[in-house]
């Protein structure tokens, strides 16, 4: 192997060089060259852009899983979208997942930097601390949730057992419209205050002292001196956290299908779910198609906003 | 912001070109096609069985296969699905069967659809709940076993008429009563014969016998379960509701349904009853019975055996109340068992000799004997067997009393999609406090849609 | 290190707002572990002692035997080598696409390398979310369903991976890979030799990153692994929730030791990289 692309590596210098009639040096260097990122590229097509395209070519038939032959119905399934019965449920889980996103926003940024100050200690003990909060991070989000699901049940639970102790009535909490997006927050800020906190760690420690030092001598207290010198400083981060967090809440799925299926009444029904439920639970192809689609311009929505916002400077998948 | 221009530019060329040439409708009829050869296949095989039925060897099973079983048998049955597969397995050499466990009959619907569509990891047989036989019938899912019945000579006679009636779809038997089961009262009779609480024949008489059970529990008296439609569907069925009329239409918003609903809704805003649904609400309503907070409970009576063994008082079982028309019909829940179509003719006939092993009586009578699942066979259902089945479980005989009252399911290929509906108003309305007239007036319209799309 | 010494000199005197700062901090330390205790507890206890009215803090007697059902009787076992299965090979083909690609966009010099790149930005903008229902349909009349390569395939192709590591590439001075052409490496040569071990450290940063979300995806796994043959940890642990003997009764106790074994591996593997992967993030956010 290393002869041959030895050879290449000359070819590739001589290429510079030689500009004769034949292209064959250097267009077969550049070929070699695409080869490598050939492999990412297919894939990218069939699993990624290809259906997207597929997705709004389904949107415009009748296909129902359960049949076997599906007709072209235009625009039909975009109007039950948009007048018929499926507007109340897309409106309805557009404001669930915007909820359920600013939830999980607040405790990423305000739980983590909270979280950041409190255990900022370079100790031994706090950096055991820290390590104890962070590891929730990477508890698998199923293992979360059922183990939420036990804190919060509605007879045994410990949370309504403490709850009983303080003199205060049991709630149930999954099954009640009011409490359950607000359990599902709760598991999810378990999961996320580590995450925040390590990464506004990490830049606060980039932070040079000498501000700080600076300030005193100005004899500005710890409190100006957190908020004139420390949250400017690191709205880098602050952005960073909130592109990159809003973006992977939006698809939040896991804790909402194990600790409610979207009940009740809806109040937890997500973008990802309702289009999971179209598909496969009802079968309904088309309306799912329709919803996918629509989800997708959400996305792409926001991510061009949101990268307008931040002129491009982060990278958003989480 | 130019850099990102040219990247939305790309991508939405690239989007543009695989939808031109996705548009042929190739690719989406890929299942399609595969379906309708499965369909017309399955055509050819009855037309030949119809002209070669008297030819054996059409359905034999002539080389070894092994094939795969799925069901909804929860943990608690595991035993005896052990025992009545290894049962099968030995008794023959050339089939061997593999019980799969799939999860509750959603699931068991979820991953059959999906696998059909696919068509590819399909069991050989698969049990069905019985709302799903006309979808699975009106679909050609289902294999039609009228031939093998005929070509083996498989006696459907023995089975109780109404539950091969509610295997059938449009005359066809495309699956046979496999276990079968109604919706009974469960009460906790301890209670009842300590404070003289007699359980209601009609349902004029049921808020009191509400209030009564929920003043001896100190907690509820009911709870109806809300997690499936099957067991409340009846109450609404028996007031004269037809849930899906003749013209194809839902009427869960007539002024009769209304009154169903209100009352339901009456009993649970007295805090006396509930409605359970949502997260764990099955085990939930189970536990609170079993810890006697629950005085009755609505449920299927194949659980009969799991409630007295947890149960540290008396169980008693008792028929819904008669409704104010004086119809007190049941319908019959549990399951059916399939063949799907798809499958390839070998392991549909090695399918096939495995379900009439599955629906004989004998093995009929592990799972009646051992769980609260019925007996399917007339010969055991009228005759002294029948008595001697009483003399062992003496609850059953508010069921066999009523036996012709336990009525076929609403045959309906939009059924399940309708009952998902269903049940989720019924919490908006009840749980959540959501208006019963406008809720029921949405909840029709969605329904309307439903049943229109699938005509 | 500036930070070090101020707290080093602070320690002469601590003011009364340190010791509350201890207090507090040890405080939401225990509620933050209070889930994973409880989990572990309750793993440990039986059936009975789950449904007390007043839950016990510590087992009164500890039951493996949960462990036990929940890996043969609820086949757990079996879900666990569909986990590492689907996992390792995730792994080993985002890293394999990933890397090959990320040289190509950082390296190589071809016609239309930037409208490329884009494309494959922009398919961070396609979440699986999205796209699942056509994929679906493809890996369905492939035959893919209950299959590790319908688990793998949809997710062989990272483009975030592609972005930091063409990022780290990039980062990296030129006169390394001229002399490494000089010493008369090749494409494959310049990559092992030269690329990878200046990267080292955003590689393995990256890889703990895909290896956490192979472990832990659940969406994809539960679409297209439904039966039992090649279902997932997280799948199968909603799964024991939603029927193993769940309907008799409540089995928090199987539920809980379910969960343990679920996320051991990762917490074992965070036990040991511990520094690694509570930088990990923070490292990709800086970027």
């Amino acid at each position: 192997m290393s002869k041959t692309t030895t050879a290449d590596a000359a070819a590739e210098r001589a290429a510079g060089k030689a500009k004769g009639p034949f292209f064959t040096e250097k267009k077969k260097s550049q070929f070699i060259d695409f080869l490598f990122v050939l492999p990412a590229l297919l894939l990218l097509a069939v699993f990624t852009y290809y259906p997207v395209a597929k997705l709004v070519h389904i949107s415009l038939t009748d296909w129902n899983l359960l049949n076997t032959e599906w007709n072209f119905v235009g625009l039909k399934n975009w109007k039950w979208l948009f007048t018929g019965t499926g507007a109340k449920y897309l409106w309805n889980s557009l404001k669930v997942t915007f909820l359920y996103s600013m939830g999980e926003l607040f405790a990423t940024i305000v739980g983590g930097m909270i979280f950041a100050l409190l255990f900022k200690r370079m100790t031994k003990g706090f950096g055991a601390m820290r390590a104890i909060v962070f590891i929730p991070k990477y508890v698998a989000m199923s293992s979360c949730a059922v183990v939420f699901l036990w804190i919060l049940n509605t007879d045994h639970g410990v949370l309504n057992y403490l709850l009983g102790l303080a003199g205060l009535p049991a709630v149930d909490w999954l099954n009640q419209k009011s409490t359950a997006l607000l359990s599902v927050l709760i598991t999810t800020s378990w999961r996320v205050y580590g995450y925040g906190m390590m990464i506004y760690l990490s830049a606060m420690m980039g932070i040079s002292q000498q501000y700080y030092e600076a300030a005193s001598l100005d004899g500005a207290s710890k409190t100006e001196q957190f908020f004139k010198i420390t949250l400017p400083l690191l709205s880098p981060t602050t952005l960073f956290l909130l592109v990159t967090t809003f973006l992977s809440s939006m698809k939040v799925f896991q804790s909402v299908d194990i600790m409610t299926s979207g009940g009740p009444s809806r109040a937890t029904e997500v973008f990802v779910y309702l289009i999971y439920r179209y598909a496969m639970v009802d079968f309904r192809m088309d309306r799912a198609a329709t919803s996918a689609v629509m989800f997708f311009i959400i996305l792409l929505t926001i991510t061009v906003a949101t990268m307008r916002v931040s002129n491009g400077s982060v990278n958003y998948d989480s | 912001m130019r850099k990102l221009l040219s990247v939305v530019l790309a991508f939405s060329m690239f989007a543009s070109l695989t939808a031109c040439s996705g548009s042929t409708g190739s690719t989406g009829s890929a299942t399609s096609a595969a379906a309708t050869t499965a369909a017309s296949g399955g055509a050819e095989t009855e037309a030949a069985a119809e002209s070669e039925a008297a030819e054996e060897g059409l359905y034999d099973v002539t080389e070894p296969i092994s094939i795969v079983w799925w069901h909804a048998l929860e943990d608690q049955y595991t035993d005896l699905v052990n025992e009545v597969v290894d049962g099968f397995n030995s008794s023959q050499d050339l089939i061997t069967v593999e019980a799969q466990y799939i999860g509750a009959y959603a699931d068991v619907n979820e991953a059959l659809v999906a696998a059909n569509a696919a068509g590819a990891g399909l069991p050989a047989v698969v049990v069905a709940n019985t709302d799903y036989v006309a979808s699975y019938g009106e679909s050609g899912l289902f294999e039609n076993l009228d031939p093998y019945i005929e070509a083996t000579g498989y006696d459907v006679e023995d089975f109780s008429s109404g539950l091969l009636l509610s295997a059938q779809y449009s005359g066809k038997q495309v699956s046979l009563p496999f276990l079968h089961s109604t919706q009974v009262i469960y009460y906790n009779k301890g209670l009842a014969d300590e404070n003289g609480i007699t359980i209601p024949t009609s349902i004029e008489d049921f808020d009191a016998f509400i209030e009564a059970g929920a003043k001896a529990t100190g907690n509820y008296g009911l709870a109806v379960p809300g997690w499936d439609q099957w067991y409340f569907e009846t109450l609404y069925l028996n007031e004269g509701v037809d849930i899906i009329t003749d013209d194809n239409t839902c009427d869960l918003d007539s002024d009769t349904a209304l009154g169903v609903t209100n009352m339901i809704k009456g009993w649970c805003d007295s805090g006396l009853a509930y409605l359970a649904y949502g997260t764990d609400a099955s085990a939930t309503m189970r536990q609170r019975f079993y810890d006697g907070e629950v005085f009755a409970v609505m449920h299927t009576s194949s659980l009969y055996n799991t409630y007295v063994d947890k149960c540290d008082f008396e169980v008693g079982m008792a028929w819904y109340p008669a409704a104010s028309t004086g119809d007190m019909y049941s319908e019959v829940g549990g399951c059916v068992l399939g063949i799907p179509s798809k499958n390839d003719q070998a392991t549909k006939n090695a399918a096939w000799v495995f379900l009439q092993y599955l629906c004989g009586k004998e093995v009929n009578m592990k799972w009646a004997e051992g769980t609260g699942y019925l007996p399917t066979r007339n010969s055991v259902l009228t005759t002294e067997e029948g008595e001697a089945f009483l003399e062992a479980k003496p609850a059953f005989q508010c069921i066999f009393d009523n036996l012709n009252l336990i009525n076929p399911r609403i045959q309906n290929g939009a059924w399940s999609e309708l009952a998902t509906t269903w049940k989720n108003y019924m919490d908006t309305m009840i749980n959540q406090g959501g208006d019963v007239a406008s809720g029921s007036a949405d909840m029709v319209e969605e329904i309307n849609e439903i049943l229109e799309d699938h005509a | 290190m500036a930070e070090d010494q101020i707290v080093i000199a602070k320690k002469k005197k601590h003011s009364a707002g340190y010791h509350v700062q201890t207090i507090v901090a040890v405080i939401v330390t225990l509620i933050m572990l209070f889930p994973l205790y409880w989990m572990i507890a309750t793993s440990l206890k039986c059936a009975e002692e789950v449904q007390r009215v007043i839950p016990t803090l510590i087992p009164e007697s500890i039951h493996f035997e949960n462990y036990f059902n929940v890996l043969t009787r609820a086949n757990f076992i079996k879900y666990y080598w569909n986990t590492i299965v689907m996992t390792a090979g995730i792994l080993v083909l985002q890293v394999g696409t990933g890397t090959l690609a990320a040289y190509g966009f950082a390296c190589g010099k071809f016609k239309g390398r930037n409208v490329l790149f884009y494309i494959v930005l922009g398919a961070l903008m396609v979440p699986l979310q999205v796209t699942f229902i056509p994929i679906y349909i493809m890996c369905a009349n492939w035959g893919l369903t209950d299959t590790f390569l319908g688990l793998i395939l949809p997710e062989s192709v990272s483009a975030y991976y592609i972005f930091m590591l063409r990022n780290c590439f990039l980062s990296i001075d030129q006169s390394y890979l001229d002399a490494g052409r000089i010493d008369g490496l090749g494409r494959f040569g310049i990559i092992w030799y030269v690329l990878i071990p200046m990267s080292k450290a955003t590689i393995f940063t990256v890889t703990l990153v895909t290896f956490s979300n192979g472990w832990n995806a659940y969406f994809w796994p539960k679409i297209i692994a439904k039966n039992e043959v090649r279902r997932v940890l997280t799948v199968g642990l909603a799964q024991l929730k939603n029927t193993f003997a769940g309907q008799a009764v409540s089995n928090y106790h199987e539920i809980m030791a379910g969960a343990v074994l679920a996320i051991l591996p990762l917490v074992i593997l965070f036990l040991v990289f511990q520094k690694y992967m509570m930088t990990g993030y923070s490292k990709a956010a800086m970027k």
